[in-house]
């Protein structure tokens, strides 16, 4: 187990190189000269010329690939060009944000999607199954800002009970520990707090959640249909377990495999940052942040993000691998040859 | 196994019971959060809401509208502008006098002015901001640096409160400089020694407001500076929050989340007013215009600019496009700055004439460049504008033959000249009619998109600039206006009103024409 979890992580790198390259001869390839975003609409074509000179941008691209991979090695991701601050604080003071959106919205979307997929599942083609896999075309199919707006403007506008968006009431800040608002509230027990962000949560995790929730049910169903013909299920029922336990505990179980991978890489995706649901509810995670900072070839920042939505994926893959083995003890990791 | 299986199950329950819990009580709780909070703090709160993170909080470092705003209300300069125009008033400067020659401006300081962080506001204060941009020690990321002191050649203390910065040459425009949000107004000078000269995340000025709080993409806090030395300001607290799309923008203002917004377009005007909310409009200082491109074959001959510009009927299009939130253009400058001239006339519609000169001119096809973004002088964005010209220039047989790009690509390609016409426009920095004329004899092809190059028109600007304020001034702006009128250079389209919206609780609401926003005298009954 521990071998091939390092050779899991020994095959990263490679992953890692290659999404750097990519990255950084898009954005330089593609992307807009950034001096004059940078440096205004005042700027002198020698002021412009000698911050292209001072930010490497003249030399060969390769040469600053080497020089940009030589310093992120030590941990210096750069610069932000347009905020000149450190890409690690600019990345690390967002990244909390959307962890927390992320994890709320995978919650959501496990719970309902495993128990939709569920009782399509065990009540095929009754009812409840239509209205469930009706429910996940909707999830699978809705724009997010589309739901996201209409949300807000029923929940926030017409009914008046959650908010429109942000992620807390400035006023109401807990101290500092975490960046996880909840946790930072609970640790500070500050309920007023904890209170307002779980409210400026819910629409954001909903809408953010709604189409893992989908792709989650329509696995559940479909994996636990197949579980629900195997003959142990039909042993079981002969043994006269009761039904709910057969459908937990033999069925759902079984069925489980496929379904955490996909919650696994919903997740992987969500934490990579969600665009569009950050910006109809101006959270304050790194998805909005780095489009801003593609249209203004931030370049330190989009490789920097890149990088870590990257090494995320790679990671939850890996975690999702793991996972396997705890949920079926069938799965083992062997060395190769045994 | 079992164990695992029950963890992960008690997990997902736990947060769902939270979540749902949460939902439910929403209603109440937020009932009960509201007053709590109103009582504790929030009267003393106003709220407003704009489009986007400000970029920074250093003057000298910063060129965008959004900081702008935010600093407006922590920085003071000088001078500052008069409520509703771009007249100069006295700010941290109580007189001035400029020497005969124009060269020498001697500015009395107010006394006993102290800096957020307790140090005193004195002559040597206003000289190290302004030595700070200018050479050597002017950085190229100091983005108005040379907009703002470019004619400045050193900075003199006389006294404690007495400063004399003496010029190159001659420049009328640096006085309504000194008023600008960006560039002009007085930073702590212990403040930028402190941090590394670059007060972006740790402002420190001698404004009413003074900052509390930055979260990244989230908001920023500002709170009453108890040690104003002017009129301390009506409200304990201001918060800027950011949110990015319009329609939530509005949503919050409409539901009572936020007391102001800005950066909304006619759209949601509607929305705005059924939702019991005021809307504020105020003619910008902003020009949406059309260039010909004096350099291109097809367009060189100003008799085919002309034509090209009687097809088009102005008033109509303006109209239909703005829905009545942006004002026809006859002249470059607004009507509210120094220099406008209502006797200025652009060639009127006539499409008969137009048809006859073209045809006689062999002008067939023109090719045109635009973007696709909408930008503050043409919330329509340059396509549509672009698209409905088009329609004009086909009823008199020309066609249009449209490129159309983002804002970032459309610029390079402007650089190019490859353009018979292109789509532009001018947000104002300083108030100052140079600011607006001068686009029309800058070197750079990225500002001068009609490459229009008059020895009489640059000489009437050289002379604009080192004319002191006046009538005598007025006029040689107006002979400048009538100048590109007359060679049809620029078809002037519209002047953008800048839209925003407030609660109609907010007492005092000002938001200037230079599209910042003071709080300073703004409050809003306790609930």
């Amino acid at each position: 187990m521990i071998q091939y979890i390092i050779k899991r992580l020994l095959q990263t790198i490679p992953v890692l190189i290659g999404v750097s390259i990519i990255v950084f001869a898009i954005m330089r390839v593609f992307s807009p000269d950034p001096a004059p975003i940078v440096l205004g609409q005042h700027a002198t074509i020698e002021a412009t010329e000698a911050w292209r000179e001072a930010h490497g941008l003249n030399e060969p691209i390769i040469q600053q690939y080497f020089t940009y991979m030589g310093n992120a090695l030590q941990g210096d991701l750069g610069t932000s060009y347009y905020t000149k601050q450190p890409v690690t604080q600019e990345i690390f003071s967002r990244f909390p944000a959307t962890v927390e959106l992320a994890i709320a919205a995978i919650l959501f979307a496990s719970f309902f999607g495993i128990l939709i997929g569920t009782i399509s599942a065990v009540k095929k083609n009754s009812i409840f199954d239509n209205l469930g896999m009706l429910l996940a075309l909707i999830g699978v199919s809705l724009p997010i800002f589309w739901l996201g707006i209409m949300m807000i403007i029923f929940f926030s506008g017409t009914l008046g009970i959650l908010p429109s968006g942000g992620r807390l009431n400035p006023l109401l800040q807990p101290d500092h520990v975490t960046g996880f608002y909840i946790i930072d509230a609970l640790l500070s027990g500050d309920m007023a707090a904890l209170k307002d962000a779980i409210h400026h949560l819910i629409l954001p995790a909903v809408a953010l959640g709604m189409y893992s929730m989908a792709i989650i049910a329509r696995m559940t169903r479909s994996s636990m249909l197949e579980t629900l013909e195997q003959d142990y299920i039909r042993t079981a029922r002969a043994k006269g377990i009761s039904e709910k336990s057969v459908i937990i505990k033999h069925g759902l179980r079984n069925a489980l495999i496929p379904i955490v991978t996909v919650i696994g890489l919903q997740l992987g995706s969500l934490l990579g940052g969600a665009v569009l649901t950050e910006t109809v509810f101006s959270w304050p995670g790194i998805g909005s942040y780095t489009v801003n900072c593609i249209l203004k070839s931030d370049f330190p920042v989009v490789q920097g993000v890149v990088l870590l939505i990257a090494t995320i994926f790679v990671f939850m893959n890996l975690i999702v691998d793991i996972i396997y083995a705890f949920l079926d003890p069938r799965i083992k990791y062997s060395k190769k040859g045994d | 196994m079992r164990k695992h299986m029950k963890l992960v199950s008690m997990v997902l329950l736990v947060a769902m019971c939270v979540f749902c819990l949460a939902g439910c009580g929403g209603n109440k709780q937020q009932q009960e959060a509201a007053p709590a909070a109103g009582e504790a703090k929030l009267s003393d709160t106003l709220v407003f809401a704009q489009g986007a993170e400000p970029r920074g909080l250093d003057p000298a470092l910063v060129d965008d509208g959004e900081s702008a705003k935010v600093m407006a209300n922590i920085y003071e300069g000088l001078v500052k502008y008069a409520p509703d125009s771009t007249d100069i008033l006295p700010c941290l400067a109580k007189s001035w006098e400029i020497s005969e020659d124009g060269l020498t401006y001697t500015f009395k300081l107010q006394e006993g002015v102290l800096f957020h962080d307790g140090t005193p506001f004195n002559a040597e204060a206003v000289k190290f901001n302004i030595d700070r941009q200018l050479p050597p020690l002017v950085t190229e990321d100091m983005g108005y640096a040379g907009f703002v002191f470019g004619s400045v050649d050193n900075v003199e203390v006389v006294d404690e409160y007495t400063v004399k910065i003496n010029l190159k040459s001659p420049s009328t425009p640096f006085m309504a400089n000194l008023a600008m949000a960006l560039g002009a107004p007085i930073v702590s000078p212990t403040a930028l020694q402190n941090n590394d000269n670059n007060v972006n995340q740790a402002p420190c000025g001698t404004g009413p407001y003074k900052f509390v709080s930055w979260s990244p993409s989230e908001n920023v806090v500002l709170e009453r500076n108890e040690n104003y030395w002017g009129t301390p300001a009506k409200t304990q607290n201001i918060i800027f929050r950011f949110i990015a799309d319009n329609s939530a923008r509005v949503v919050a203002l409409t539901n009572g989340e936020v007391d102001m917004i800005d950066g909304i377009d006619a759209t949601v005007v509607d929305q705005i007013k059924a939702g019991q909310m005021t809307v504020d409009n105020i003619e910008g200082m902003t020009i949406n215009y059309l260039a010909y491109n004096t350099q291109s074959p097809v367009v060189a001959d100003k008799e085919v600019r002309k034509a090209l510009s009687q097809a088009v009927n102005v008033p109509e299009l303006v109209a239909s496009l703005y829905q009545g939130y942006a004002s026809e253009a006859t002249t470059i400058l607004p009507s509210f700055m120094p220099g406008y001239s209502a006797e200025v006339k652009q060639v009127g519609y006539d499409p008969e004439a137009a048809k006859a000169v073209l045809e006689a001119k062999g002008i067939t096809e023109i090719h045109v460049i635009t973007y696709t973004n909408p930008r503050p002088y043409n919330t329509a964005n340059g396509q549509t504008l672009a698209e409905a010209i088009q329609g004009y220039w086909s009823k008199v047989g020309v066609t249009a033959k449209i490129d159309a790009y983002d804002w970032s690509t459309y610029k390079e390609k402007v650089k190019t000249g490859d353009y018979d016409v292109c789509f532009y426009g001018c947000n104002g920095d300083n108030g100052d009619p140079d600011n607006f004329m001068n686009l029309l004899c800058d070197p750079d092809p990225t500002m001068n998109v009609a490459r229009y190059n008059n020895p009489e028109f640059n000489a009437l600007i050289a002379q604009g600039v080192a004319t002191a304020n006046g009538e005598e001034r007025n006029a040689l702006y107006a002979q400048m206006e009538k100048i590109v009128a007359e060679d049809c250079v620029w078809l002037p389209i519209s002047h953008a009103q800048v839209l925003s919206a407030y609660n109609p609780l907010v007492d005092g609401y000002y938001y200037h024409k230079t599209a910042v926003v003071f709080f300073s005298e703004m409050s809003k009954p306790a609930k």
